[in-house]
């Protein structure tokens, strides 16, 4: 019965990238052969009983055939005692879970939107998918955007990269979602777009709106505390027009951004 | 090979049967409500067969959408949560769900809740003579609803006359899992006996509250959760000791058990099985886990039958 989706994996390397961003490579053949992009891991940041839990992490992008590579952010305390733990260690892994992007048809130009430390599900996308994309990215100031060498890895797999920051010290002044919405708008011709999004959840609720205004379908990774990833603690609820709930991690993280309940999404965000 | 390891090989199979309250289990290990699914999505990782049993999700009279997120928060070795009985209702739950579990050699024992006393006996009535349901598990203390669950499970009056209307309503085992946030357990012990019921579940989460200091807004959206994980296993294995003293119905214990000796704690305090909670969400082999660890420490204390730990401690 031994699952081949749960894993003591080999860390095969670990290190600082910039921007307070890490770059873990696991060594994980079964899940480095089966993750698709928008699909996450679990992992258990040690194996004390504190802190408890295992984080998802969205897989960044497939290095190698029995690699899975994983890019974060130092956010909390998981993550900070995750960047204690070196090459040649293992760490457990469930994974890949989740439902991932639907990958664009023959023809289709997609358009990434990735907001704060939402890149990573994109970065694995572009791999795959993105020669033709537009990526959208946006942040507060300059030292807030994704690494360097992230940004250059994009440059060089889609066909555009367009940066927006609050206070104008990396690309135009202003926020991704303005300078996506005028991106669309120069455009005659929408219907071979297809718009994949993942980032804050008000960041993702203004993309929805966009992709409404222009008529272009938009799938949305959606992050949401987590115990299981498996769906059995229904802890990742994410609010849907219809019929109650779905799972982050089972349904989810990726869903159309148009089954999505927005008002109550993202109501309850800014009320924490 | 020496004699003596031949000797030990001789007894390496310890007799893990149980008999809880006529339901055979072919070990102690079952999963407690709320932390295995239904079963179904934890088969790629543990062979269901192995298990003792397994005590399915909460399930209601009518579909239930649950309370909105942010609905789990983690604390120190352990977990909050506000889920708010999220189910498919009890139609769908044989429909969809049972069916796949009968497939298996294990118990399948129904946690079951309502909003009223008409809800918990309309759920007992269906439930009644359905093939391939081993037990109910009567859930009057979920923290995390408004009407219902701990409303039952912290008023001694209402505990009784809604346990004693769900005995009339089956003849299946019906087990009482009790609320500890009541400050006698014993009395809600005393109380579920009185009604007829033929076991006690013990502990559920223990009522608890998170605040983010820099928002000044709580955790979860439910203001309050239910705390669980090895945080709350001082309690539970209290509650369960004095439960064990005062009443003569076997126990199922659980709250916090992360390993065998977790469990053998719990059957040392009284408890007749176990069920392995928030450690499915951290491991979801744990249940195999734990049932491999009560093996081992069997072995190693030379003790040829599980049923021997329970209620063994010696509190002088």
């Amino acid at each position: 019965m031994p699952s081949n989706r749960l894993h003591r994996a080999l860390i095969v390397s670990h290190r600082p990238i910039g921007r307070g961003y890490y770059r873990l490579v696991l060594k994980a053949p079964a899940a480095a052969t089966a993750a698709l992009p928008g699909q996450f891991v679990m992992l258990r940041v040690s194996d004390n009983l504190d802190p408890l839990l295992a984080r998802p992490f969205g897989v960044s992008s497939v290095p190698s055939k029995t690699s899975i590579e994983i890019v974060y952010r130092v956010a909390g305390r998981g993550t900070t005692l995750l960047t204690s733990v070196e090459a040649g260690n293992t760490l457990t892994l469930l994974g890949p879970l989740g439902t991932g992007f639907p990958l664009p048809d023959k023809g289709v130009t997609p358009v990434f939107v990735a907001g704060g430390s939402g890149f990573p599900p994109l970065h694995f996308l572009a791999q795959r998918a993105g020669s033709r994309a537009h990526l959208f990215l946006g942040a507060r100031n300059k030292e807030c955007l994704p690494p360097a060498s992230i940004i250059k890895h994009f440059k060089e797999t889609v066909s555009r990269v367009h940066i927006a920051t609050d206070d104008g010290t990396a690309g135009v002044r202003g926020m991704s979602t303005d300078i996506l919405n005028t991106f669309l708008s120069g455009m005659e011709k929408k219907t071979h777009l297809v718009l994949y999004a993942c980032g804050p959840h008000a960041m993702l609720a203004a993309v929805h709106r966009i992709a409404v205004e222009h008529s272009i379908t938009c799938y949305v990774s959606m992050e949401e505390r987590m115990a299981c990833g498996l769906g059995a603690c229904m802890g990742c609820s994410i609010p849907m027009k219809a019929n109650g709930y779905k799972r982050a991690c089972k349904e989810g993280p990726v869903f159309d951004s148009r089954d999505i309940e927005w008002g109550e999404q993202v109501l309850l965000k800014f009320k924490r | 090979m020496s004699k003596t390891q031949n000797k030990e090989s001789a007894m390496v199979s310890p007799d893990l049967s149980i008999d809880f309250a006529g339901i055979k289990l072919k070990n102690p290990v079952l999963t407690a409500s709320g932390t295995f699914g239904y079963g179904e999505e934890f088969a790629e990782f543990v062979d269901l067969n192995k298990l003792g049993g397994v005590i399915v999700k909460g399930i209601s009279l009518k579909p239930i959408k649950g309370n909105p997120p942010p609905r789990i928060w983690e604390t120190p070795s352990g977990m909050l949560n506000a889920i708010g009985l999220e189910n498919p209702g009890v139609e769908v739950f044989l429909r969809d769900k049972l069916p796949y579990l009968r497939k298996f050699d294990t118990a399948v024992i129904v946690n079951m809740f309502g909003y009223s006393l008409e809800d918990y006996v309309s759920v007992a009535e269906r439930l009644d003579g359905v093939t391939g349901i081993s037990g109910i598990e009567v859930n009057i203390s979920c923290p995390n609803v408004k009407a219902g669950g701990i409303v039952f499970g912290t008023n001694l009056t209402s505990a009784f006359e809604l346990l004693s209307a769900v005995r009339k309503a089956t003849k299946l085992p019906i087990i009482a899992k009790l609320s500890p946030n009541v400050t006698d357990i014993t009395a809600f012990a005393r109380a579920a006996q009185d009604a007829g019921c033929d076991g006690l579940s013990l502990i559920n989460t223990l009522l608890g509250m998170a605040i983010d200091v820099r928002c000044r807004r709580p955790r979860l959206a439910n203001i309050t959760g239910g705390l669980s994980g090895p945080a709350i296993k001082p309690v539970a294995i209290r509650m369960v000791w004095q439960a064990a003293r005062a009443v003569s119905l076997p126990i199922i214990g659980m709250g916090g058990i992360m390993t065998g000796e977790d469990a053998v704690e719990f059957m040392l305090a009284g408890a007749s099985a176990v069920a392995v909670g928030t450690a499915n969400f951290i491991d979801p082999r744990a249940t195999i886990g734990v049932l491999s660890g009560i093996e081992d420490f069997l072995r190693e204390q030379r003790i040829p039958a599980v049923r021997e730990l329970i209620g063994k401690v010696d509190a002088g």
